[in-house]
Parts: structure tokens; sequence; C-alpha cells
């Protein structure tokens, strides 16, 4: 008796002590993810010499515990994603399907063939033409404005930052009026040029706010080397400030490419006919061709090709670019 | 100070400058002669503080940022602790999941409006399967806002969601070890040590989406146009509608600049909350 209970109680020790730090490490698993799988074995190893009946249960529960966390994700992604890829999957149904209750329907391009008939194609490409120009523009402005901001110290410069930051948020009705009713005298209503210089007003203030933080991460130490060594400033910034930043550069440059791309506003004021930019386009379509879908699909669709590659192509970028105090409209 | 700075200055300051001045003449393409008439240059903000379609435009608007940014605050720290994680696939949910944030907003409202409109909707048509037939959202003055604060919300919970991420991944391990071998459950941990880590994250994600959402207008546009009636009429929309489909410039100048005045104020409280805070070098 006494011996059985002996080894009742050693036998149950282990288990005991286990079980209170496994349980803990379980808990700090969202937070530290890293470490869990490792403490989880090492906090299995001691009962499973002595219990291994109990724990298969508790197994399974660790189990589903880990695979419970990408379920849910991956389940909420879909959700999430879900509106998308059903304006997606419009694009490619065929006109006399849109309404069916059919699930299942055999894919085809009209809705992006109709595109090519009307004034689309030409939308589009005055889009990618007004986004690149203003990128470029903005670039080349924007960029030695940041290096100054980021290397001297002047008076006012508070100010300066407040005011980009202000630009940055500041709604698009405050600028379009003065905008419109300066083009209505210079001529620049509905013109490619006037939308790239508008756009510079949204995206300078991009350039100068994320550039400036690419800057900072460069010691000044690497500058004032170049600088010893007889080049001057000018040349210590082009040889080796602007080539350290190329990856921030980059994303700086997609990011004012977005911006442009899915500007809305500007150009439903700005622009009539001539200049007009895609996102107009759709909303067009969907004011007087509305029962149109697979066009209006096939349509959307399109605007958000470029973002998505450019997306995909420069995601870990992007993703600090946006994080940095980047936002888009 | 370098040329670009004045560029910069040149194409925001002056125009906001003008903006400021037109919101005190009376200036109407329509009606030419008030150009430049500074007889009663506050009469704009006096017709402002006495009408009505303003005042409420005010309270839409209000009530528009705090639903949608209080639910992308939810929404987007929910996923963000649930993200939270070493796997393969939370890492590529992680970049899937910044989608909506990334598209045209004009395509956003697009989506909304086939979720929205009854005969396409597949929420529409599922609703009908299991006989619970719904009616229009956005043609009922009750609903509407919300479907539009709905739509708003699945748009940009992915700022939040990535902020918040990034805050947790910088945060030291010692509290949260030292917490759970104390005995902390999950809820003590993230109330008493995840929670006040990442708040300042969240005010700032407050604040410049309270900023932004002041600018919502491709989703109105396309979803509501304003109505039904004037329920959907936020503040940046009314001042469209007063520019651009009344002509009344001065009258709509006077609205742009109030929001601009509560950007400004807003955006230097952002600054005194530290997110600039290299920008005091």
């Amino acid at each position: 008796m006494s011996e059985a209970s002996a080894v009742a109680g050693k036998a149950g020790s282990p288990d005991v002590i286990a079980r209170p730090v496994r349980r803990s490490v379980t808990r700090a698993g969202p937070a530290r993810p890293l470490g869990r799988r490792e403490d989880d074995r090492g906090g299995a190893t001691a009962p499973r010499l002595v219990l291994a009946g109990r724990r298969n249960g508790e197994d399974a529960v660790a189990w589903l515990r880990q695979r419970l966390r990408p379920a849910a994700a991956v389940f909420l992604l879909l959700v999430s994603l879900f509106p998308f890829l059903w304006l997606a999957q419009l694009a490619f149904r065929p006109s006399t399907d849109i309404f069916s209750e059919e699930l299942l329907f055999v894919p085809t391009l009209d809705g992006f063939a109709s595109l090519l008939q009307g004034n689309f194609v030409r939308s589009f490409w005055n889009s990618l033409l007004t986004s690149t120009l203003s990128t470029l523009f903005s670039l080349l402005i924007g960029v030695p404005a940041a290096y100054v901001l980021s290397r001297w110290q002047f008076r006012g410069r508070r100010h300066v930052a407040l005011w980009i930051l202000v630009t940055r948020m500041a709604p698009p009705i405050a600028f379009t009026i003065p905008f419109f009713l300066a083009y209505r005298w210079l001529g620049l209503q509905d013109t490619v040029a006037g939308l790239v210089i508008v756009y510079l007003t949204f995206n300078l203030a991009i350039v100068i706010w994320l550039m400036q933080t690419f800057f900072e991460a460069i010691p000044v130490a690497l500058e004032e080397a170049a600088w010893i060594d007889g080049g001057g400033v000018w040349q210590s910034f082009w040889r080796i400030t602007l080539p350290l930043s190329a990856p921030g550069l980059t994303a700086t440059a997609v990011l004012c490419f977005i911006f442009s791309w899915n500007d809305f506003f500007y150009a439903l004021i700005l622009t009539r006919t001539n200049a007009i930019t895609a996102p107009v386009a759709i909303v067009n379509f969907l004011q007087y061709e509305g029962w149109e879908w697979a066009k209006i699909a096939a349509g959307g669709t399109l605007v958000t090709l470029p973002v998505l590659i450019f997306a995909v192509l420069v995601r870990t970028w992007l993703v600090r670019g946006l994080a940095a105090g980047g936002l888009k409209d | 100070m370098s040329p670009s700075l004045l560029v910069l200055l040149a194409i925001t300051l002056v125009p906001a400058a003008a903006l400021v001045v037109a919101s005190l003449t009376p200036l109407s393409l329509v009606d030419p002669v008030g150009t430049f008439h500074f007889d009663d240059p506050l009469g704009n903000y006096r017709e402002l503080a006495r009408d009505q379609r303003f005042l409420d435009s005010l309270w839409t608007q209000g009530k528009l940022s705090v639903a949608s940014v209080a639910l992308q605050l939810g929404v987007g720290l929910g996923l963000a602790l649930l993200l939270n994680g070493e796997s393969r696939i939370l890492s590529a949910a992680r970049s899937l999941f910044l989608v909506p944030m990334v598209l045209p907003p004009i395509v956003v409202a697009l989506i909304w409006k086939i979720l929205y409109s009854p005969d396409v909707s597949p929420l529409h048509r599922g609703l009908d399967g299991i006989g619970l037939p719904v009616r229009s959202l956005l043609a009922n003055p009750d609903t509407a806002l919300w479907a539009i604060a709905a739509a708003d919300t699945w748009q940009w919970f992915p700022f939040t969601m990535l902020m918040v991420l990034a805050a947790l991944q910088s945060m030291p391990n010692d509290p949260v070890e030292a917490a759970s071998l104390d005995g902390a459950n999950r809820w003590q941990l993230f109330r008493y040590v995840i929670f006040p880590y990442i708040r300042p994250v969240l005010v700032v994600c407050g604040m410049f989406r309270l900023i932004d959402s002041f600018k919502a207008f491709p989703l109105i546009y396309v979803l509501t146009n304003g109505g039904p009636g004037t329920v959907t009429e936020v503040t940046n929309y009314y001042g469209f509608i007063q520019a651009f489909n009344f002509s009344y410039w001065g009258y709509a100048s006077a609205i742009a600049t109030v929001i601009l005045a509560g950007v400004f104020i807003m955006s230097w409280l952002v600054g005194k909350l530290g997110w600039n805070s290299h920008e005091r070098g």
C-alpha cells in the first residue's frame, strides 16, 4: 500500500510539475511564437515517459491549437478577399450569365474585349502616362529636398515638416478648388500636364516624408569620407547616399506611382475627355452603362492589375513604406 | 533652402492661400460679379454656422468616421494578434490581408457597389436562398451610412493590422515571459503586458485614419451620391456639391477651409504624440 502510493506519487509528480510549465508556455504562444515549438517539446518529454496514456488527449489539444491559428487565418483571409475575388470572376462571366444562380460558368474574355471598343484603352494609357510622369517629377524635386531636410538643420525646419504632413493629410477638395480655377485661366484643364502637376501636391509630400527616413538611416560618416576624398556634397550624395538608399527609393517610387494611379477625385474634376484616367472611365461605365456588369468588372480588374503587380514585386519595401507613414488616399 | 522646397511651397501653400482668400468672397462662376469682392469677408462663415445642411454633414461625418475607425482598429488589432507568429501560412496571410488597402479606391467602391446591388450581389442571393431577403442597404436611409462604414472598414483595417504587427514584432520578450511565469493567463497577458505596449501605435493609427476619413469620397460618390436624401452626405461631399454642382465657389472654399483647419489641428496633434519624432532631430 505505502509502496504503491509512493510509486503513484513519483509517477504523478513529473506530470504535476510539467503541466503548469507547459500551459504557461502555450499561453505565451501568441506573443512569442519563435520559441514555442521547442519549449512545447521540452515540457512534454517529461510526462511522456511516465503517463503515455493520458498524453494522447492532451497531444490532440496541442496539435489542434497549433493548427487552429493558421486555419482561422486562412478562413478569415478567404472571407476578406471574397469581395475582390467576386469582382474578378464577374469579369470573366459571359454577359448572359451575370444574373444566373450558377456558380460555375464557361469563362470568356468578352468583358475585356468590349473594353477595347470605347475610350477605355485611351484612359488606361493616360493613367500610365500621368502616373509615370508624376512619379518621375516628384522624385526629381522631392529627393534633394528630403536630403536637405535630413542633413541640414535650419530655422523653421519643424514648420516645413508640419506643412508636409498637412499636405499629405489635406482633403483633395482643398487643393481642387484653387487648381480648378487656375487651370481655367491657364488652359491646363483636361490635360495630362495639369494632372501631373496636381499629383505633385501629394506625391512630393510622400517623397520628402519617406526619403528623409531612408537618408537618416545612412551614416553621415560615409559621406564625410567621400568629402575628404575630394568630392563635393553633390558627388557624395550621387555616389554614396543615393546608391545606398536605392531600395528605399524604389519603394518610394512605387508608392508614388500607386497613389497617382489610384487617384480619382482630381481626375474626376480636372479632366473631361482628353486626359480622362482609367478610374474615371470606370465610373462613367457605372453611370451610363450600369447594366454591363461584365464590362465594368473587367475594367475594375484591369485597373487593379498594375497596382497588384507592383505590390507583389516590392512587397517588403512597400510594407515598410506604408508603415513609415505613407498612406494612400 | 533648396529650390525643391520652394516648388513644394508653390504648389501647396499658394493654392491653400488662394483657397482661404476665395472663402472670403462670394465667388461664383455663374455670377462673376462676386470675384474679388471683400465687402463681407466673413459672410460665408456666418452662413455656414446657420446652414443646417452643413451642420448635418458634420454630424454625418462624425458618425461615419467614429464608426469606421473604431471598427478598423478592432478588426486590425484582432487580426494582428492572430497573425503574429512564425509560420509560412501566417506570413503569407500577413501579405495577402493587405490587398484591400492597396486596391484603387474606385475599385473598392465598385466591389461594394456590386455587393450592395441586389441583382448581382452574392450576399443578397445568399440571403434570398435561405429565405431572408433583404432590401438594398444603400437605398434604406437607416442602413446606408453603416453600409458605407462597412466598406470603409474593409478597405482600411489592413492599415491598423500592419502597424500593430510592426509593433508586436519589435516588442521585447522578457515582460511576456516574466508575466507568464508568474501565472498570468492569456487575457491578463494581453491586458497588462501586450496592450500597454501597442497602445501608442493604436492611438496614432486611430488619428491617421480619423484624419483620412475626412476625405472619404469615392465610396460615397459611387455608392450613394450622398443619399438617400442627405443621409450619407459628409462635409467633404457637401463641399464638392457646393462647388461642382452649384458653382458656389466662395462658399465651397469656406467649407474646404474648415476641413483644412481641422486637418491642420489634428496633424499637429499627431506630431505632438511623437509620430514624427525623427523630425525633431
